[in-house]
């Protein structure tokens, strides 16, 4: 993915907790609140290594929301959120690519079953 | 033939054939012809290019030159040259004043990163730009002696005075350490110092400040692509193909970060000796700039392994100041030039360098 394509115009509220992404090109992301926190790619909430979730879901409130965002460098964002956690670092290229759209979820999906089609 | 009198749009219609190389768009629509003024058959006007250090700036004015002579009517023309850095757009977070960071970078240790950070400094300021070198090698900072700054950074407070040499402002860890002593450190302390670099020193107003990083991909590259948005990294390798190898790891992580990398240089490229000025290629040559037309990235030059460059660097002169015109001077001062024009091209030229919009 081009770093045109990764490149956040703006970043906003949607709703009441959810994140949403205006990117570059135009397309638009939006990310449930929960499911980001969830996602969260710091070392305390998925291993370095094998990406296995440490996280566990029961502790985190069912309504945990972002309070802020900061723009991290030149490649990614950092969030603030309800329940006290702060040291994620969510890249913009693996935010575009996670894209939860209909249309984004689709193509991944198609591309999974291209990739292990037996030929 | 045109009987148009002469004036100061025809002055700007006949400059429109003049084209910057690097932004490949002419002078008159880069917004660079300014204060044009025509009296009688004499043209005066000012060229404002981006960057100080332009390495065309010579070419540039010559065609200026001939272009308007050209004009029906005209007996004289006097075309200044004066330059603006661009900056970061507002609404990025940056440090205020300083309007590009640029990262001399390498995959591996012991290619002269320092050596290269400290001519280059030196280099664009004495071309009249703006300068700050920040030597972010914690473990080996070697950039005050190699400037020559033997003062030590006057505590202001909350914040640093740098230590200014050779019209260049430096800050180091080696400003602070005893003869001897090390830094042992992990990496939550490398991040701090990374940050009180940038954040807490004076740095006033700079054009281009210069970090120096310790070699390989590790805790400080990190950290300094996330404290700011990076206006992009040179990548330094010698010509062997296990260093352009190792350089490529380097070039991935910062695209991984979005730093664009603005270059490759290739020092240590060939050995002239000091007593017959025979060249040897000690460590192959060219590799470099293989590599950098393999992954599509300007090639900015090579610099001879010369052993004035490593004697001027121990004395604390740089070479580019000490003796501007031996060979290894002029390699420098000319990727000085290429890397300025980078920058500009990058701040000119690029959408992704917009400031993103967060409502939240």
């Amino acid at each position: 993915m081009d770093a045109e394509t990764a490149r956040p115009r703006e970043i906003a509220r949607s709703g009441e907790a959810d994140v949403a992404i205006e990117w570059a090109d135009g397309h638009r992301s939006v990310y449930p609140a929960r499911t980001l926190r969830l996602g969260c790619p710091c070392a305390e909430c998925h291993d370095e290594l094998t990406a296995r979730p440490l996280i566990d879901a029961a502790r985190v409130p069912e309504d945990v929301r972002p309070l802020g965002i900061e723009i991290v460098g030149n490649y990614a964002l950092s969030i603030r959120w309800s329940d006290g956690h702060a040291t994620g670092i969510y890249a913009f290229r693996s935010l575009r690519e996670d894209c939860p759209c209909e249309q984004c979820t689709k193509t991944r999906r198609n591309a999974t079953i291209t990739a292990h089609r037996p030929r | 033939m045109s009987t148009q009198p002469l004036s100061e749009a025809l002055v700007r219609a006949a400059l429109r054939v003049v084209v910057d190389p690097d932004l490949r768009k002419d002078i008159v629509s880069l917004g660079f012809v300014k204060d044009v003024r025509v009296d009688d058959g004499r043209v005066a006007l000012t060229i404002e290019l981006t960057t100080p250090a332009c390495p065309v700036r010579d070419e540039l004015r010559g065609q200026a030159e001939r272009a308007i002579r050209a004009l029906p009517g005209v007996s004289a023309t006097d075309v200044r040259m004066t330059a603006v850095v661009p900056a970061a757009p507002s609404g990025t977070k940056f440090i205020p004043g300083v309007r590009n960071v640029v990262a001399i970078a390498s995959g591996k240790g012991g290619v002269g990163k320092s050596t290269l950070s400290a001519n280059l400094a030196a280099a664009l300021a004495r071309t009249g730009a703006r300068v700050g070198l920040m030597d972010a090698d914690v473990y080996g900072p070697s950039i005050p002696a190699m400037m020559g700054a033997r003062d030590v950074p006057v505590d202001l407070g909350d914040r640093l005075q740098p230590v200014i040499r050779h019209g260049v402002k430096i800050i180091s860890m080696g400003f602070f350490l005893k003869e001897g002593q090390a830094v042992v450190w992990r990496g939550p302390m490398l991040h701090k110092m990374v940050r009180e670099f940038l954040g807490d020193v004076e740095w006033g107003e700079l054009d281009y400040l210069l970090v120096d990083l310790p070699p390989g991909t590790g805790d400080i590259q990190l950290s300094l692509c996330q404290a700011i948005p990076l206006t992009g990294a040179l990548i330094v390798s010698t010509p062997q193909d296990v260093a352009v190898d190792v350089a490529r790891k380097a070039i991935a992580m910062f695209d991984k970060l979005n730093a664009p990398v603005l270059g490759m240089v290739e020092n240590m490229s060939g050995y002239v000796c000091p007593h017959c000025g025979e060249h040897d290629d000690l460590f192959g040559t060219g590799g470099a700039r293989r590599a950098a037309e393999k992954l599509h990235l300007p090639y900015l030059g090579e610099v001879p392994l010369a052993s004035a460059v490593r004697e001027r660097s121990d004395e604390g002169t740089p070479i580019v100041v000490a003796d501007p015109t031996a060979p290894a001077a002029l390699a420098l001062t000319h990727i000085a030039e290429l890397l300025a024009a980078q920058v500009s091209v990058r701040r000119l030229t690029l959408a992704d360098t917009a400031p993103i919009v967060v409502n939240f």
